[in-house]
């Protein structure tokens, strides 16, 4: 029973398929039988007779057929698993022993995955917690913002009074919920007292269906129904989360408990879940607005002060809304002189509403780790390339010792996938950081801040950014590596002409990171020279040295008689803290608020236009506010204590109105009508900024306070120096007038500027950030592939020495090359960025996508830096000793 | 007779086969005769039997297999003891041994 092996199965494929199985299993079992007959024929039975014989003696065959094909299956698969596993094992062993082993290349390789991973995990975040996670409540895709829109006067997303309102919300059949809600970032606030420090703490009012509309859940209790929300029967309150623990110290049995809101017990009915803080993330409470008394606000058709939402009814579209109220406004702007106008509405889904201004620099930002982290990777697998070349000998002797092409490049890109994944690991620990940060910095500046969180999905996105990392640069270098006939190597010894193969790469990977560098840098430039513009807006007031107070005066404290005496005794004793220089009062600040609307008749010019009506916005302010914000007068005179409640109106209007409505001539002493009021102009101001930075002062028109009160005080002191060392002094002094008055919050007008342009500041820092770091990696690649090809080429340049080349031919050899790759590089990169920074253009301030002042310098700095990361190598390469590098091996 | 006898004596095949192999590899036939030849015909291991032990053998990794001619110039599957089948062939015997010296014990003295 000898045998001779069989050359052609000796060396058996490790794994058989199902049909070779079968195939092995038929040819043994067929084997065995033949044997049998011939057997017992050769024992003198006739052939058929054996033939039975041998089948009957078998037993059963198809049995035992299938019995053996199971047998080998399952063992088939278990080899396999055993073998893949192992080889794992193996390759991670691997791959930890040769990171271990390049000492200078994987802290390198590690930093800068850690920081494009980082980069890339942190602003995912923000984008999910702010742009994807879906808002707190059910279905919040059927629920649309609607504004009233007033196309003549470009009005497109004005809020909406309370009687349009109203009979919205009776006629219409497309929303199954309307509902609306008065919230005024620091305006819509009331006093809190009775528990700890008295607080001017910020709710919403809304009308009865509102928590019908949304449908959000309480965490404890519930919210306030329709009939707990009108009047006689509404002294009700629901708490935000953050108000819930923040001043009652999560007290779980809050609900029936009585909170005294501006002096009015009010039940606690339930307390919000922490994700709903719809309007806005600074908010305490919600109330029903019946609670807001008629004289606190106006309900009639002018005042429009509500925002308004609504739920989408089964079936209904947004366009057969928008078609709806838009026109039932016709027909009352038909009907009612003071809707004139208002003959449209704007909707938007409530998520775009909230949202809608930060997603283009998040997508912005998006885009530009993104392209850090590519940036990361060419520079990885340029670095790769450059070690598989000193690693040709290794791979030549694996594969000699019988590891195949497929074995070799999946060792490889493990090598590259465990250290994308252990860069990925740092950089979500420097994203937790970050967002950390991020979460600070945007804090009331980007909505739904408090949603950002690095969760569950997000490190999956970083996992899953890590593979796609290491894939992207572990397989070019592994399938180039592996390319070449691995045996010649081991023949051609230990140098030889095997790294200038890859070197033609290297350079294209370096085209590659100085393009995309190249994109990073101009929009890091577009956004700070965008920046920088607006922060050279004059803003038309001195912003330095004044201290911004915001209060809310109880108008129910005082009463009409006495509410005035009490507004100018506040302002008196401010006036009288030592150190103080002017102390004046406005209904809101700048940038914070845009003052109030009203229809006003500005009789016929000189140049013989009609008498025309137009809706102006006027802003109450106290007699000293324009010197103690900086604000020149220009013509006339300011307030006096005499233009008081009974004396005669007079206003005070700026440059713009002064133009738009009397121009070449001066308004000073004309007479304008607000309904029946006739008004007089005493003076002309300078103008300035009120709704933001970026939007040239309208027409504005000033109320002196006596003449038409106004509860909310945004007191600017000018100090003679810090104004925040005057803080206390002046909280002192208006708690010396009433111990009992809150203090919505104290600050300077600087910090108010510096919020208005906090966005911007925010995105040009981050473009910047990244700018950088894309500067820097794209300024390494090229020095890296230069200082390796002046290594390369020893022994040419060597020679070229021994034959008279001067220094200067060295020179121009070595760093013609380096700017040859930077040019190519910055030529594509400018392509690149002047299709790809379109995107930005919505976020620039003053700055076109296309500036070329900005292309210019990204090029000369780019092209700078080439020329210092080539200028290193090119030194080396004048050191060269002709003597010494021929004879080097 | 013999074959019922065998049939008592479940696993019995198992040892056999990685006895047959302990000397030499066989294919599946040879491996019949050989345990047919050496107990005179005595012990005729059904072939369905046989291959279907060789297989789950096989996948137990006590023995291993590959390809290769026969001394009549056929493709054949050979069989081989591995380290794993020898150890286990070991303990089998010494089990069987065990086994039978206690069955014999309890039949001689009754």
């Amino acid at each position: 029973m000898t045998r001779t092996p069989d050359p052609g199965r000796e060396f058996r494929f490790a794994w058989r398929s199902k049909r070779q199985v079968a195939r092995d299993i038929d040819a043994e079992l067929a084997f065995h039988l033949a044997r049998r007959v011939e057997e017992l024929i050769a024992r003198g039975l006739p052939a058929d007779e054996a033939r039975r014989e041998a089948a009957s003696r078998f037993g059963n065959l198809e049995f035992t057929r299938e019995y053996c094909r199971a047998e080998d299956d399952r063992r088939e698969r278990e080899t396999r698993h055993t073998t893949m596993i192992d080889e794992l094992k193996q390759d991670l062993f691997y791959a930890l022993r040769a990171l271990r082993s390049a000492p200078g290349f994987a802290p390198v390789a590690l930093l800068t995955l850690a920081l494009g991973i980082g980069a890339n995990t942190a602003i995912f975040s923000v984008v999910r917690g702010v742009l994807l996670s879906p808002l707190p409540f059910p279905e919040p895709d059927r629920v649309v913002r609607v504004w009233h829109t007033n196309q003549s006067e470009n009005d497109l997303k004005s809020q909406v009074s309370e009687p349009d309102f109203k009979e919205w919300a009776a006629a219409t059949k497309r929303f199954s919920s309307l509902s609306a809600y008065w919230y005024s970032s620091g305006g819509s606030g009331a006093d809190l007292t009775g528990i700890g420090m008295p607080e001017r703490i910020q709710g919403a009012y809304f009308t009865p269906t509102f928590f019908e509309t949304l449908r959000p859940r309480a965490q404890i209790g519930r919210t306030i129904r329709p009939e707990e929300a009108i009047e006689g029967n509404d002294h009700y309150v629901v708490l935000s989360d953050g108000f819930w623990k923040r001043r009652l110290a999560g007290d779980r049995n809050v609900v029936g408990r009585a909170l005294t809101i501006n002096g009015i017990p009010y039940t606690v009915v339930g307390v919000m879940e922490p994700g709903f803080t719809y309007p806005a993330d600074r908010i305490d409470f919600w109330m029903p607005l019946s609670n807001m008394g008629p004289d606190a606000i106006g309900r009639e058709r002018g005042s429009r002060f509500l925002d308004v939402i609504g739920r989408l009814a089964p079936g209904a579209t947004i366009q057969q809304a928008h078609d709806e109220l838009a026109s039932l406004s016709r027909l009352t702007a038909e009907r009612e002189p003071a809707a004139r106008g208002w003959t449209d509405v704007t909707m938007l889904p409530v998520h775009d509403a909230l949202v809608g201004d930060v997603r283009r620099p998040l997508i912005v930002l998006l885009g530009a780790v993104g392209f850090v982290l590519l940036i990361t990777c060419v520079n990885i697998a340029a670095l790769l390339l450059a070690r598989a070349t000193a690693r040709q000998r290794e791979l030549a002797v694996r594969s000699a010792l019988g590891a195949g092409r497929g074995r070799i490049i999946r060792q490889l890109v493990t090598e590259s996938l465990v250290l994308a994944l252990i860069g990925g690991a740092l950089g979500v620990a420097l994203a937790v950081a970050g967002v950390r940060v991020l979460g600070t910095v945007g804090a009331g500046d980007l909505p739904r801040a408090t949603e950002i969180r690095i969760d569950g999905v997000v490190l999956l996105y970083a996992l899953g950014v890590s593979t796609l990392a290491g894939l992207i640069f572990g397989l070019l270098p592994a399938i180039r590596a592996t390319s070449r006939n691995l045996q010649s190597v081991l023949r051609a010894g230990s140098r030889g002409s095997v790294g200038n193969a890859g070197q033609g790469l290297r350079a294209a990977l370096v085209v590659a990171e100085v393009a995309l560098a190249v994109v990073l840098v101009v929009g890091a430039g577009l956004a700070t020279k965008s920046f920088g513009r607006l922060l050279d807006v004059d803003p038309g007031f001195k912003a330095n040295n004044v201290l911004a107070v915001r209060l809310g005066i109880a108008y129910e404290r005082y009463g009409e008689e006495r509410v005035r005496g009490y507004y100018q005794a506040l302002l008196d004793r401010i006036a009288a803290v030592p150190g103080v220089q002017a102390v004046g009062s406005a209904k809101d600040f700048p940038l914070r608020g845009a003052g109030e609307l009203r229809p006003l008749t500005v009789p016929g010019s000189a140049r013989g236009d009609a008498e025309k009506s137009v809706r102006l916005a006027v802003l109450h302010v106290s007699a000293d506010y324009f010197r103690a914000m900086g604000i020149p007068l220009r013509e006339g005179r300011t307030f006096t204590t005499a233009d008081r409640e009974d004396a005669p109106p007079v206003w005070i209007v700026n440059e713009a109105f002064a133009k738009r409505y009397f121009p070449n001539e001066s308004p000073v002493g004309k007479v304008v009508r607000m309904g029946p009021v006739a008004i007089q102009i005493i003076g002309v101001v300078g103008d300035f900024r009120q709704k933001s930075l970026t939007e040239p002062a309208e027409p504005y028109a000033y109320i002196h306070y006596p003449q038409n009160m106004r509860s909310g005080m945004s007191i600017a002191v000018r100090t003679a120096g810090d104004p925040l060392r005057y803080a206390n002094a002046v909280r002192e002094a208006i708690w010396s007038v009433d111990r009992d008055q809150t203090i919505t919050n104290v600050e300077t007008l600087s910090a108010i500027v510096g919020d208005n342009v906090a966005r911007p500041r925010l995105l040009a820092t981050l473009l910047v950030l990244f700018g950088v770091m894309g500067l820097t990696l794209g300024v390494l690649g090229i020095y890296g592939v230069l200082a390796y090809a002046v290594s390369q080429r020893r022994q040419e340049i060597g020679v070229r020495v021994a034959l008279g080349a001067t220094p200067r031919a060295v020179l121009r050899l070595v760093i013609g090359q380096g700017m040859l790759l930077a040019g190519i590089g910055v030529t594509a990169g400018i392509a690149g960025a002047l299709l790809l920074t379109r995107v930005m253009a919505t976020v620039l301030y003053d700055v076109r996508t296309t500036d070329p002042a900005t292309f210019a310098t990204v090029v000369v700095v780019l092209l700078g830096a080439a020329l210092v990361a080539s200028w290193l190598p090119a030194r080396r390469a004048l050191r060269i000793d002709p003597v010494q590098a021929l004879r080097y091996d | 007779m013999a074959q019922t006898a065998l049939g008592l004596l479940q696993g019995t095949v198992d040892v056999l086969i990685l006895r047959t192999l302990s000397w030499t590899s066989m294919h599946g036939y040879g491996i019949a005769r050989w345990i047919s030849d050496r107990s005179d015909g005595a012990l005729a291991v059904e072939d369905a039997a046989l291959y279907q032990a060789l297989h789950r053998l096989e996948r137990k990794g006590f023995v291993d297999s590959e390809w290769g001619t026969s001394d009549t110039g056929h493709r054949a599957k050979y069989y081989t003891l591995t380290p794993a089948g020898r150890r286990q062939l070991k303990s089998e015997v010494a089990e069987l041994r065990q086994y039978m010296g206690v069955l014999f014990r309890v039949l001689d003295t009754a």
